[in-house]
């Protein structure tokens, strides 16, 4: 660290040149690629650009938005953007932080578990999606459809129906990720020291004080991470709701980012569907802004 | 002291089932997946679902050489993703080594505007960008799939090696500046291997990442430029009945993702615990 200070201290002057030097190429990219891109996302917000009218395209001023307050669509849409990113996350933390805890106390065989909890997360989303709109869900071939038969329940049109379709692609979504909860919460639980847990041991501390007071605290960060991780992909979440259900049956399970594409790309109503898109930046940005809030460490509780 | 000892047998017992249980909720659609790909159209169509059945290759023959040839989209998958992780890595290893060891002028805020840009909704950026490129008329190119995906993997792979660099002892560097290396040669020749593991890693995240989109292929893309995720999902929407053979062909598409992920399987979770302690990243 020392070394380090007295380097800026400015021993070697061209550091900051040979700095820029490095960065400039990357953050020229970025720039053209993410910075241009999304400027030119909010000016179409603000124009008439549908690409089936195009007769009418021109500046619309702040119309798209004015349209959007008064869209119950949208307001539904982001409705369900919150239930899916609330419901899968709390789900994945909750399943996985469980499961990691129980994988714990087995004395052989965790890199079963490792092993197969890798699968999920390196399948592709459009496949997850597809997998379970076949394999599992649908009537009359699908494993789980046949499962809910097979114990004497009515059948369940899972995709085909308003609210199963909801809870289905929650459910996809929390399949495919629960497992990257489960691994980055069994590493920290490995990392932790286990001189904490002899002492409350002695002081006859129970399983579940031992959870809530130690381990629980020990992990906040970890939990936090996850979540704020876990809700922003939940939050973008596309590729195995579009495969599943396209968002239907009819807007059962549209989430703000379906809703954004297809009238882009469906509609061919690129003014809206741009003002639809910065909502969704919009909200995104102040999620995120909260829970990296709420992550920081205060000072003073650190310091007490 | 028995009873003590047959009630933490009995606890092991009781979690070793739900932990099991919990397993085979994840692996079973995968094995289910295998076991329908070697259905023939009837067998698959049985219902109640068969387990026994005589097993026949022909899914995979269709799906690899048949009508329902995914060959090409194979190809184009492994061209976008091989292109868009080489690129990505050029440009990153050196940015985020000025991030993590240089003084960079407003390191602060270039911090924060990389890690922002990692927040950007994918459907704000389809968006432009299909306008955009229909107006250069890129659409359906190579060279226009790639510049998309840069906008995902680039951010990522600069926060992600920033975290590998900032661990290298500062010993090494100054070793080097005394013998009176250039920069460029301590990058090269110190920092680069040292930080290969984390290259290593970010490598695989950015082409399993690649390898794995969608939402831009399947909009951006075309017949020129279709990866095996548009091709997957072609095959549900054209051909509804053909479900053995969608599930042969998403298995021969991630077959290399399966292997990547359990061959790099430590590697893949020491990557996702660094972004987890540290921060960021976008999976």
């Amino acid at each position: 660290m020392k070394d380090r200070v007295n380097r800026e201290g400015g021993v070697h002057q061209g550091e900051s040149r040979f700095a820029l030097a490095l960065t400039a190429p990357g953050l020229i990219v970025l720039i053209l690629t993410t910075t241009f891109p999304l400027a030119y996302l909010v000016w179409s917000s603000f124009q008439t650009i549908n690409l089936a009218m195009p007769f009418l395209d021109g500046f619309a001023g702040v119309q798209n938005y004015v349209d959007m307050w008064y869209d119950a669509r949208f307001w539904h849409a982001l409705g369900l953007t919150g239930v899916y990113t609330v419901s899968s996350v709390a789900a994945q933390v909750a399943i996985g932080l469980g499961l990691a805890l129980m994988v714990m106390q087995i004395p052989a065989g965790q890199w079963v578990f490792r092993i197969v909890a890798i699968l999920p997360i390196v399948l592709a989303p459009v496949v997850v999606g597809l997998f379970w709109r076949t394999l599992m869900l649908a009537p009359n071939f699908g494993m789980i459809d046949f499962i809910v038969q097979w114990l004497g329940f009515e059948q369940i049109n899972w995709l085909g129906a308003p609210k199963p379709a909801l809870i289905s692609v929650i459910v996809i979504h929390t399949w495919q990720w629960t497992p990257f909860a489960f691994l980055v919460f069994l590493a920290s639980l490995a990392s932790l020291p286990g001189d904490v847990y002899e002492a409350a041991r002695i002081d006859r501390a129970n399983a579940f004080q031992r959870f809530w007071h130690i381990t629980l605290p020990l992990l906040r960060p970890a939990i936090v991470i996850v979540i704020i991780m876990r809700a922003m992909i939940s939050l973008h979440a596309f590729a195995a709701i579009f495969a599943a259900t396209g968002g239907g049956p009819g807007t059962a399970s549209e989430i703000l980012n379906l809703y954004a594409f297809k009238t882009s790309f469906v509609e061919l109503n690129f003014g809206y569907g741009s003002a639809l898109a910065v909502a969704l930046l919009v909200i995104t940005m102040a999620v995120s802004g909260v829970l990296f809030y709420v992550r920081t460490p205060r000072r003073r509780e650190a310091r007490a | 002291m028995s009873i003590h000892r047959r009630a933490a047998t009995r606890r092991k017992i009781v979690l070793m089932t739900v932990a099991t249980f919990l397993l085979l909720v994840w692996v079973f659609p995968l094995i289910w997946a295998v076991i329908v790909s070697f259905k023939s159209e009837s067998d698959v169509l049985a219902y109640p679902p068969t387990v026994f059945f005589e097993p026949t290759g022909r899914n995979y023959e269709d799906a690899l050489f048949g009508g329902f040839s995914i060959l090409d989209s194979l190809v184009t998958s492994a061209i976008v993703s091989v292109s868009t992780t080489l690129l990505t890595i050029i440009l990153a290893v050196p940015a985020a080594y000025a991030f993590a060891r240089l003084k960079l002028p407003a390191k602060k805020s270039l911090g924060f505007y990389t890690l922002a840009t990692q927040m950007v909704p994918p459907v704000g950026l389809v968006i432009p960008y299909f306008l955009i490129l229909n107006k250069v008329s890129m659409l359906d190119t190579y060279t226009g799939m790639i510049i998309v995906y840069l906008t995902f993997s680039l951010p990522f792979a600069i926060w992600l090696l920033v975290s590998y660099m900032e661990d290298i002892p500062f010993e090494m560097e100054e070793a080097a500046f005394l013998d009176k290396a250039t920069r460029l040669q301590t990058l090269w020749y110190i920092i680069i291997p040292q930080v290969r593991g984390g290259i290593a890693v970010t490598i695989i995240f950015v082409f399993l990442n690649a390898w794995n989109e969608f939402l831009f292929a399947v909009q951006l893309g075309g017949n020129t430029v279709r990866p095996v995720t548009v091709a997957m999902y072609n095959f549900v929407s054209v051909e509804q009945t053909l479900w053995a053979k969608l599930a042969a062909a998403a298995l021969i598409a991630m077959l290399p993702v399966v292997i990547i992920g359990i061959a790099a399987q430590k590697q893949i979770v020491k990557g996702l615990t660094i972004g987890a302690v540290k921060g960021g990243g976008r999976r």
